[in-house]
């Protein structure tokens, strides 16, 4: 009896130290979302977008306009082009979605930023499966300071080459890279990652290469299936270790996210156009103090 | 050169260097106007036939190529039911422009008879150039052909889409011409344009 006493006020000591690194999410009932709709993006690397003969918007790009600033609001348009294969997709998976709405919600607590994503699972294309350990994954990233040329215009364009893995004529070993890429200068991307099928979270970074382990920042990804509705919440501390972008209050991050639908890997995502997240301050997405 | 023929022909100059005393000066005024009509209106005629689609695509290298490109266009189908035919985009409606325009085409005929053209081959092999040349006249006259239905003046952008609004709104701003943007808007675009193409 004794014994059982005293387990249970040293279970109940250790959960209270620990509360700090596990901290409730906050209520998203009260916390607003933005939704952004995810677009399938084809073969469109960040060389193909500052190609005038291809892309007419890389003049505006070289004005130094945004992706966001010119096709936030065709994204589903877009995404149906190319899925379908009428641009830029020389190998279209029939029946495969053109566009994905998701909520985007954010919070923080002073410690660690929570985002949430919600969506609904889009009808599967019923085409080979390319990642058949995982239907969903769904990734975020971070970018600090605006370091890496058109990080603040393109959001993971900044990361997204012609020559990676899955991409015509790429180099099967090479994955996500930024140019001039230094951890310790801060010139990196942050990158989340949580995968359906083994679900469980991954934090990494894009250099010049893509790691996918390694981060400290990341305290929970935890995901689920409701029916047809996905949500998946990030909890990630505000501090971490070399590749975690460090979190401040009153600063201004550049953000986009990903979702590999039907068990697709690598090109085969759906994607956002680069947007800037706050913590405290204004921005697309602001995650306000809970 | 017989003296018999250089007699006639001093006859026949020498009779149009000299006062009519057969015909008044009113008749010869009549008939002077009446043969002016003739030839101007048969001038006219003549050069408005060739400046309708008919005539364009009446030569296969048109026909089959450009015209088939664009008839997928907003140019040709769209919700308003205007169209825009070829000497609309590629013949000026002024006349001093239209004549210039019209002697500069007496090289199309040249290439027609000679067929630098006549197979998708050679057509595709010279696309490039060919669309190098009108853009380049295009821009030289400001876009003048795209400006009279469309204009910077009557646009505006806040009713049009996101993408467009931004363009336009920069257009205006840089002082751009409409063909700095819109090359193959009626024609598919040629193979191995380069960056300078799109300047």
């Amino acid at each position: 009896m004794k014994k059982t006493l005293i387990s249970s006020a040293v279970l109940a000591a250790t959960s209270l130290l620990a509360a700090p690194a596990f901290a409730a999410a906050p209520d998203w009932g009260g916390v607003e979302a933005r939704e952004i709709t995810l677009f399938y993006p084809g073969v469109s690397p960040l060389e193909w977008i500052q190609k005038g003969t291809e892309h007419g918007g890389a003049r505006a790009l070289k004005k130094g306009e945004t992706c966001e600033g010119c096709h936030d609001e065709e994204t589903a348009d877009m995404g149906t082009k190319m899925v379908t294969g009428q641009k830029i997709e020389p190998s279209p998976i029939a029946g495969k979605a053109g566009a994905i709405p998701v909520k985007v919600q954010a919070a923080h607590d002073g410690e660690n930023l929570y985002l949430r994503f919600s969506w609904k699972q889009p009808a599967a294309s019923g085409a080979a499966k390319m990642d058949a350990d995982n239907p969903v994954k769904i990734a975020f990233m971070l970018e600090s300071g605006s370091q890496i040329e058109l990080a603040e215009q393109s959001g993971c364009w900044a990361t997204c080459h012609q020559d990676l893995r899955t991409m015509p004529g790429g180099d099967e070993a090479k994955t996500k890279y930024v140019k001039g890429a230094s951890l310790a200068e801060g010139k990196f991307y942050d990158l989340y990652q949580w995968r359906s099928g083994e679900n469980k979270g991954y934090d990494g970074y894009v250099a010049d290469k893509r790691v996918m382990e390694g981060g400290k920042a990341l305290q929970s990804a935890e995901g689920k299936l409701d029916g047809d509705q996905w949500t998946v919440v990030f909890t990630r501390s505000f501090s971490g270790a070399e590749g975690d972008v460090a979190l401040e209050a009153g600063k201004v991050y550049n953000f986009g996210f990903a979702i590999h639908d039907d068990s697709a890997v690598g090109r085969y995502h759906h994607v956002s156009l680069g947007y800037k997240l706050g913590i405290d301050a204004k921005a697309d997405i602001t995650a306000a103090k809970k | 050169m017989t003296d018999q023929d250089n007699g006639k022909q001093c006859g026949l100059m020498a009779s149009l260097c000299k006062p009519s005393t057969k015909y008044s000066l009113g008749s010869l005024l009549v008939i002077g106007i009446i043969l002016g009509v003739l030839f101007w209106g048969g001038f006219n005629t003549a050069l408005e036939v060739t400046n309708t689609e008919k005539f364009c695509i009446s030569c296969h290298e048109m026909e089959q190529n450009v015209y088939q490109e664009y008839k997928e266009t907003i140019h040709y189908n769209n919700r308003t039911g205007v169209r825009a035919t070829c000497p609309d985009c590629h013949v000026p409606k002024e006349w001093t422009y239209k004549m210039i325009r019209k002697i500069q085409a007496s090289r199309e005929v040249w290439g027609k008879i000679t067929g630098t053209i006549d197979t998708r081959e050679k057509f595709e092999a010279k696309r490039l150039q060919l669309a190098r040349s009108e853009w380049k006249r295009m821009k030289a006259s400001d876009s003048r052909e795209c400006r009279n239905c469309h204009s910077f003046e009557s646009m505006k952008p806040e009713m049009q889409k996101q993408r467009a609004r931004k363009q336009h709104e920069m257009a205006i701003e840089d002082k751009m011409t409409c063909i700095d943007c819109h090359k193959g808007i009626a024609h598919h675009k040629p193979e191995g344009m380069t960056d300078e193409d799109e300047e």
